[in-house]
C-alpha cells in the first residue's frame, strides 16, 4: 500500500520540489495551496503525513495546525513543518502545536526524504529490469 | 550605510543567507561583491517580502533581470536552461526565494526580541523603477555576480525603538 503524503504550501514551485523529492518512492502524494484546502484535503484522503507550510495567504499553517489538532479524526495525522522561519520562539511555537518535525527553507531534496523517512516508511518503487536490447543477427 | 541593531550587522547576516539559499536550492554558487555599481537591468523582475511588527518593520527586495530570473527558475524547477517557462513560474519561484532570505532575516530579528511576521511575496515587474522609502527608515543594498551576472539584495528597516 502505498504512503499517501498531502504536501500543503502556496509555493507550487515548493510543492514541485516535493514531488520530485518523493518521486523514486512507493507513495501518492496529494496538494493543496492553503490551510483551508489542507483541512478539506486532509478529512478526504486521510494521509499518513502532512507537510505543511507556515506563512500562506486564506489559512496559515499554524491555524490549520491548530485545528488539525482540535479534529479527533485527524489529530494523529503526523505533520512536519516546512518553514522559512528558523527563529527560536517560532520553533518553539510549533512544536508546542504537536508536530512531529519541522525542515528550513532552504533545503536539500535529501534532508526532506530523511526527515518524511522517520515517520513514515518510504519504500523505494521498484523497478523493472531493463529489456536485453535485440542482438543483431550475423 | 551599515544597518545594525546591537547584536545583528543586517549586511553580514543577509550575504551569508542568499548565499547558502542560492547553493541549497539551485545548486549556484554565488558571489558577495563588495564593491561596484549597482546592476542595471533592461527587463527587471523584484520579488518583494515585507515584515512587521511592534519594534520592526521592513522589507527585502530580490532584484533580478528577467533573463537572470528565467535562469533561476528552470534551475529551480529541475528544467533544462532553455526551457520555456512562463511567467507565472517565474513569479512563483522568484517569491519563494523572496519568502527564504526574509524568512531568515524575520528569525534571526525574533531571536533578539525584534518579534516581527512576514508577509506573502509580491513580484514587481519593470524597466525602470526605483523603490524610495521614507528618510527614517535605513536602507542596504547588497550586490552579487553569479557566471558574470549582477543581482541585487535590498533591505529597508526601521526599529521602532532600541531594545
Amino acid at each position: 500500500m502505498p504512503i499517501k503524503i498531502l504536501s500543503v504550501d502556496d509555493s507550487r514551485t515548493i510543492r514541485l520540489i516535493v514531488g520530485r523529492s518523493l518521486r523514486p518512492y512507493d507513495c501518492i502524494l496529494c496538494e493543496a495551496a492553503n490551510g483551508e484546502e489542507g483541512l478539506v484535503a486532509a478529512a478526504r484522503e486521510k494521509p499518513d503525513i502532512i507537510l505543511l507550510d507556515v506563512t500562506m495567504p486564506v489559512m496559515d499553517g499554524v491555524t490549520m495546525l491548530t485545528k488539525l489538532k482540535e479534529d479527533p479524526a485527524l489529530k494523529s495525522i503526523p505533520v512536519i513543518m516546512l518553514t522559512a522561519e528558523s527563529g527560536r520562539d517560532n520553533v518553539i511555537h510549533i512544536a508546542r502545536l504537536g508536530v512531529r518535525d519541522y525542515l528550513v527553507k532552504p533545503f536539500k531534496e535529501e534532508q526532506l526524504i530523511d526527515k518524511v523517512g522517520r515517520i513514515v516508511q518510504l519504500k523505494r518503487k521498484e523497478v523493472s529490469a531493463p529489456t536485453a536490447a535485440p542482438v543483431p543477427a550475423v | 550605510m551599515n544597518v545594525q541593531t546591537p547584536s545583528l550587522d543586517i549586511r553580514h547576516y543577509l550575504t551569508g543567507h542568499l548565499v547558502e539559499v542560492f547553493e541549497t536550492m539551485l545548486s549556484m554558487k554565488v558571489t558577495p561583491l563588495t564593491a561596484g555599481q549597482p546592476p542595471v537591468f533592461i527587463e527587471r523582475v523584484t520579488g518583494s517580502v515585507g515584515f512587521g511588527g511592534d519594534t520592526v518593520t521592513g522589507a527585502v527586495y530580490l532584484h533580478l533581470s528577467a533573463t537572470f530570473a528565467n535562469r533561476i527558475t528552470t534551475a529551480m524547477l529541475g528544467l533544462p536552461p532553455d526551457e520555456a517557462i512562463g511567467e507565472t513560474e517565474v513569479n512563483d519561484v522568484i517569491g519563494e526565494c523572496t519568502n527564504m532570505l526574509a524568512g531568515g532575516l524575520k528569525s534571526t530579528l525574533c531571536d533578539r526580541s525584534y518579534d516581527c511576521a512576514v508577509s506573502t511575496p509580491a513580484i514587481i515587474r519593470g524597466t525602470s523603477f526605483v523603490i524610495e522609502s521614507p528618510q527614517d527608515v535605513q536602507h542596504e543594498l547588497l550586490i552579487f555576480d553569479y557566471d558574470g551576472v549582477r543581482f541585487a539584495v535590498e533591505v529597508h528597516i526601521k526599529f521602532n525603538q532600541t531594545n
